[in-house]
């Protein structure tokens, strides 16, 4: 319930601030977005599978946008930015493939 | 990580793939339960981490789709701009050359008036301004219409001076619309049109990306080449002509349309006037006229 609520917050808040990305920030969007999803369904997996836990939630969240952030940027800084950019997201888009898979498990009983 | 016998070289890949796409779950959450056992003791932070967490995801989600699509608008901004600015300057041109034609026609009007006692003079300016095209042209000929086979994708009619088509290849181009001028030209026309683009003896069929382009003026399918002359010789030697017998071929393969029409009335508009810049007569008082030479131009 908390974590709808916030999530809607979160979403108006983006809406009514209307914040522009800088340029430097520009590449590190995409990741962002693979890593917050990643967090969502990893969430709601956990909490299904009955061991939620709010604190490992946020600090896996920041944690892997962090780390794939600073992956790219070296990658950015060593000439290899896409192709390392590319290895965050097959990696989280695996990730959150299972994930959503054991939580249809969960739902459909399928 | 998950505890695992360490296992060497390719067996360790190997694991890390097997890894990566079983244990799909971070790893903390298992981590987390087992080292709080099974009674999960409820800890003060846990529902404004929560929201934290949830705000901090769903605002990445809402900048990163507005980042996104706020680039899209932009670009459509531009492109209708540049649009409307051509479509401008377009009926900027049609304008022009309209207020051109109809100057050109009042100054012939004044000028047959102060000819009026000279009526040789006035005869053969008419006809000088007739072949170079100057002025309007109205008589019997031969019209043929060339249209391309019609798109899957067709967007918009095509229409004179509309948009050319795109990135869209054309099978017709200013090679066929030449031909057909030539071979008209050889069968005897007196004066041509291009999709009511008037022909001059500086006239010039070009192609340009993917327009036609007849005197710096862009035609479009269907081209419409009308030609003033004997209607049936026109009508004969075109209809046997190798232009018309390639034409109706690739009319058959190709799915071009192509057909020619006699009519007992063709009327021909003028082309704006067009000033020679460089070129001027030699001056009467100079003697004698330079015998024309001829020079054979290799191409």
């Amino acid at each position: 319930m908390i974590a709808a609520l916030a999530l809607v917050a979160g979403i108006v808040l983006g809406l009514v601030l209307r914040p522009t990305v800088p340029t430097w920030l520009e590449p590190y969007l995409p990741i962002a977005v693979v890593a917050a999803l990643d967090a969502v369904f990893g969430g709601v997996r956990a909490r299904l599978d009955g061991i939620f836990d709010a604190k490992v939630f946020v600090v896996s969240f920041i944690s892997n946008v962090v780390v794939a952030a600073l992956i790219v940027f070296l990658g950015d800084k060593l000439g290899v930015g896409a192709q390392l950019s590319t290895a965050v997201v097959v990696v989280l888009g695996i990730r959150i493939f299972g994930n959503a898979a054991a939580i249809r498990r969960h739902v459909f009983r399928a | 990580m998950t505890p695992k016998p360490p296992a060497a070289g390719d067996q360790l890949s190997a694991q890390l793939l097997i890894d990566l796409v079983t244990n799909t779950l971070d790893p903390g959450y298992a981590a987390a339960a087992r080292v709080r056992g099974h009674t999960p003791p409820r800890r003060w932070s846990d529902r404004p981490a929560l929201a934290v967490g949830c705000v901090l995801i769903g605002f990445t989600l809402v900048v990163a789709y507005s980042h996104t699509n706020r680039g899209a608008p932009e670009a459509a901004k531009v492109h209708n701009d540049l649009v409307s600015r051509v479509r401008a300057a377009q009926h900027e041109v049609q304008r022009l050359s309209a207020q051109a034609q109809q100057l050109n026609s009042a100054l012939t009007a004044l000028r047959d008036q102060a000819l009026s006692g000279d009526a040789t003079l006035s005869r053969q300016l008419d006809r000088d301004q007739l072949l170079a095209g100057q002025t309007a042209a109205v008589g019997p000929g031969l019209q043929v219409v060339l249209t391309e086979p019609p798109r899957t994708s067709a967007s918009a009619p095509p229409r004179r001076g509309g948009p050319a088509p795109g990135d869209v290849a054309t099978i017709l181009t200013d090679r066929d619309v030449r031909s057909v001028v030539n071979e008209l030209w050889a069968d005897g026309a007196e004066a041509i049109s291009v999709n009511d683009v008037r022909l001059t003896p500086t006239s010039a069929i070009r192609f340009a990306g993917n327009a036609v382009l007849v005197d710096f003026a862009p035609v479009t399918t269907p081209f419409t080449i009308r030609a003033i002359g004997n209607a049936d010789v026109l009508a004969t030697n075109f209809a046997s002509s190798a232009v018309a017998s390639r034409y109706k071929t690739l009319a058959g393969a190709d799915g071009i349309g192509f057909d020619f029409t006699e009519h007992a009335k063709l009327t021909l508009p003028a082309s704006p006037a067009t000033a020679p810049r460089i070129a001027h007569r030699p001056s009467r008082t100079a003697t004698p006229l330079p015998t024309p030479t001829l020079t054979r131009t290799t191409r």
